[in-house]
């Protein structure tokens, strides 16, 4: 049983797994022969034999992860040989509904030095089926290598949503997260980047949207341990109606992480009186030889812009609706579909305008 | 290239490490009792209600945890620590009448001449009991209160029953029940409606029995449209034992009326330093904190503002400095409860020679306090990396119509920097402590000349032979 306070969880009791029978993996095309791209539950001892150790990172909790590591139904193995660039981006899609309506996918993605690839995973449901996720992604990038991953969530709002992801980056490596968060009633999602060696880089970029009575508790850290290392933390977020969100942003920097740099910005506009917006960025440092900065913003929406906006003929709700867009854009555009893309903007269109 | 470092462990704090004789009229064992509790509350003749509300809050005490969180308190135990020290003088309103060696210590400090020169009305206490209260006749002519909170018991028993930790409740935590339990000495300040105090008052809380603990009650009522400037200093020579400091500090600020506060804290570091301060703040009235915290061993304070009154302001500066041993825990909390109401935190650390400062802070905005703003900045720096400092500022908004900042900012001085002053013949030293005290400088200049000077000289000694 599960008590989460912040997010309105109280002796919460996992439901029953039931099997994803739908295709998820969407383009297997393409992909050359010595990449191993496997779903998990084909190849159980895969995840066995590539462990490795990100014991000290929580993500969401020992509850949530060990979970998903003994009860998965579904996620990929990735093996990506030296030297080998992947083109095009390998996609996923969850798409739940009343036949299927639970996903835990855990996800194992090991790139060898000097790789490249993009992975891109969409969790959505239908309208109306009481779902739950509870996902668990491991990203091991080795020297020089570059792991994108770009996750959506727009699951509906019955929903339960939970996502954890730890990425253990080596000597120059460089693992970009990009998150977007849409839907579910509950929604937890974690993002953890440990820095190991020299030089080694994270990003990551969110953006989310709080309507309804939508509760979201979304976690990034970024320990620092290799000197050099660089990390960034940037997230935009709109709440409006009843919805509640509370942001943490961890910069941890290490003993022995000289010349590293953090950055962490958080910038969230509040469109009604009744949003909770709680904010808990922290800056941990054992290591002098250091930059970090954070900073967070949050507020209406600019009265100026959107008076510019209005005496231009523009309604109050197109007004917002364009501010909101402008802050989101840059994000959504780091998506590499055109359809996702827009699939998204609509969404966020349709919310800021009919809700 | 390896940076090589050199160090001087433990500097010499001047002053504030001449210590007297342990001499008492009265103290009581170690420990804390109900037997203790009111031998304390006989021993001061107090009113019956107050030996009540000593005994309850024992008993909040003992039903309550150790915080587990931020410090690490396991070496402090309250079975070793003397709570009531009556010291060997009565109190005085001339320094005249001060024993010699109680007066000498605050000749020392510096404090007789302050008042000569720029302080309206000082108190001093040594140990648990006040032994000089004085304040200028022109004052007590504007019906401005200044006392120990003994005498106010006595002679404005309503005014402290009405007030005596309403703000503070004993229940809030474990070190609040503990003082309202032990409490003695402090200071009572009354400002009439209307009355602007255009010098400061100062109280000065001096320990200096070993293994003793210090926890005095500062009550603060500025009426209506009053002005009010109060400094409060702490310090004590340096022991082998530990020695405990939960002092309370409420703070009432009318309608109209502006409240500074401003307090250096110079404990030795053997100190715990368990402070508690809250100020609440009616319509369009202002708090400013400004604080320094230097000494101890451990230090938790988190002074508190409540803006309650449409219009309420609140300023908080504040300056940590950790070295060798310590751990300061200090930040503040602002609660918005009414609209309009702004605060502003700006916040500064130093930590150096395997310090830890850590910048805890919290800022609430309650969903009907829409138009609020509020600005929040940390900055820490760091000398070298056996030192460290965390920033942690919690930000929980309840509304809309609000517009919140906050930034931080942490790192060490650049080589850059230094080069600079260096290629400009200026030694290594030097170009560090300019760069420290430029660095602190926006803080310093908030405060009043003589701790502005003391802060400086501060840096200067600390710094001394640390070539980094």
């Amino acid at each position: 049983m599960i008590t989460w306070r912040r997010i309105g969880l109280k002796d919460y009791v996992f439901p029953d797994i039931k099997e994803y029978t739908k295709e998820y993996l969407k383009n297997i095309n393409n992909i050359p022969v010595d990449v191993k791209l496997n779903k998990i539950t084909e190849c159980a001892n895969n995840a066995e034999n590539h462990k490795f150790d990100i014991s000290e990172v929580p993500a969401l909790g020992k509850e949530f992860t060990s979970f998903v590591e003994s009860s998965y139904n579904s996620g990929i193995s990735i093996y990506l040989p030296q030297n080998i660039k992947l083109k095009s981006p390998i996609r996923l899609e969850f798409n739940m509904d009343d036949k299927n309506p639970t996903v835990v996918d855990h996800n194992i993605i090991i790139a060898e030095p000097n790789s490249e690839v993009t992975i891109v995973i969409d969790y959505n449901s239908d309208n109306k089926t009481k779902t739950f996720h509870n996902g668990f992604t491991k990203v091991y990038a080795k020297e020089d290598s570059i792991v994108n991953i770009v996750k959506i969530q727009r699951i509906n709002d019955h929903s339960y949503n939970f996502d954890s992801n730890i990425a253990l980056v080596k000597e120059r490596a460089i693992v970009n997260w990009i998150s977007i968060e849409l839907g579910s009633s509950i929604s937890g999602s974690n993002y953890s980047s440990i820095l190991q060696d020299m030089a080694s880089e994270s990003n990551l970029h969110s953006i989310y949207l709080g309507d309804g009575t939508r509760k979201m508790d979304l976690g990034y850290t970024m320990i620092h341990k290799g000197p050099k290392s660089l990390s960034t933390i940037e997230t935009k977020g709109v709440l409006k109606d009843k919805s509640k969100k509370i942001f943490r942003g961890d910069l941890n920097f290490k003993r022995g992480a000289r010349h590293s740099k953090g950055s962490e910005e958080e910038y969230v506009i509040l469109l009604d009186p009744t949003v909770k917006s709680d904010s808990i960025p922290a800056l941990l440092c054992d290591e002098d030889d250091v930059e970090g900065d954070h900073a967070v913003s949050a507020g209406k929406i600019d009265e100026s812009k959107l008076f510019y906006l209005m005496s231009r003929g523009l309604s109050e709700k197109e007004s917002k609706k364009l501010i909101v867009e402008a802050s989101f854009k840059p994000i959504i555009e780091k998506i590499p579909y055109e359809d996702l893309q827009k699939v998204i903007s609509h969404e966020v269109e349709r919310r800021l305008i009919n809700g | 290239m390896e940076r090589k470092k050199t160090q001087i462990d433990d500097v010499d704090r001047g002053i504030y490490d001449i210590k007297n004789e342990f001499t008492y009229k009265y103290k009581t064992d170690k420990g804390l009792t109900p037997e203790i509790i009111m031998e304390i509350s006989r021993e001061k003749n107090e009113p019956q209600w107050m030996t009540d509300f000593r005994l309850k809050s024992l008993e909040i005490y003992n039903s309550k945890p150790i915080p587990t969180w931020g410090v690490d308190l396991s070496e402090l135990d309250m079975d070793n620590i003397i709570t009531y020290i009556r010291p060997n003088s009565k109190m005085q309103h001339s320094w005249d009448d001060v024993p010699d060696d109680i007066k000498n210590t605050f000749e020392l400090l510096g404090l007789p001449q302050a008042e000569r020169e720029s302080l309206a009305g000082v108190g001093a206490q040594y140990d648990s009991e006040v032994v000089y209260h004085n304040i200028r006749k022109e004052l007590v002519d504007q019906g401005i209160v200044y006392t120990d909170m003994e005498t106010a018991l006595v002679k404005y028993e309503d005014i402290v029953k009405e007030y005596f930790m309403k703000l503070v409740p004993p229940s809030d935590h474990k070190f609040a029940a503990l003082h309202g339990a032990v409490w003695s000495g402090g200071s009572f300040v009354y400002v009439p409606e209307g009355v602007d105090v255009d010098i400061p008052l100062q109280s000065y809380f001096r320990l200096n029995a070993p293994g003793a603990g210090q926890f005095e009650h500062t009550l603060i009522i500025v009426e209506k449209g009053a002005r009010l400037h109060f400094i409060e200093g702490c310090s004590a020579p340096k022991y082998k034992v530990n020695n405990l400091h939960a002092g309370c500090v409420e703070l009432f600020v009318k309608e109209n009326a502006s409240l500074r506060y401003s307090t250096i804290e110079n404990w030795s570091k053997n100190m715990y330093n368990l402070n508690t301060k809250r100020a609440v703040v009616d319509k369009n009235g202002t708090i400013e904190w400004i604080s320094g915290s230097f000494g101890s061993k451990v230090s938790m304070l988190y002074p508190m503002s409540i803006l309650r009154g449409e219009g309420a302001r609140s300023e908080f500066t504040g300056i940590s400095f950790a070295s060798t041993g310590q751990h300061l825990d200090t930040g503040t909390k602002v609660v918005h409860a009414a609209p309009y109401t702004t605060s502003t935190v700006n916040s500064k650390s130093i930590s150096k020679d395997g310090g830890y400062a850590f910048y805890r802070g919290l800022l609430k905005v309650a969903p009907d306090a829409h138009h609020c703003k509020a600005s929040i900045s940390c900055e820490s720096l760091m000398l070298d990396n056996k030192s460290k400092s965390d920033t942690l500022p919690i930000i929980q908004l309840g509304n809309d119509e609000i517009d919140v900042g906050h930034e931080a900012k942490i790192g060490r001085i650049s080589d850059e920097a230094i080069f600079y002053l260096m290629s400009r013949g200026i030694s290594e030293e030097e170009a560090k402590a300019m760069i420290v005290r430029g660095f602190v400088e926006p803080i310093t200049k908030e405060l009043p000349l003589e701790y502005a000077v003391e802060l400086n000289n501060l840096i200067n000694i600390e710094l001394e032979g640390t070539i980094g």
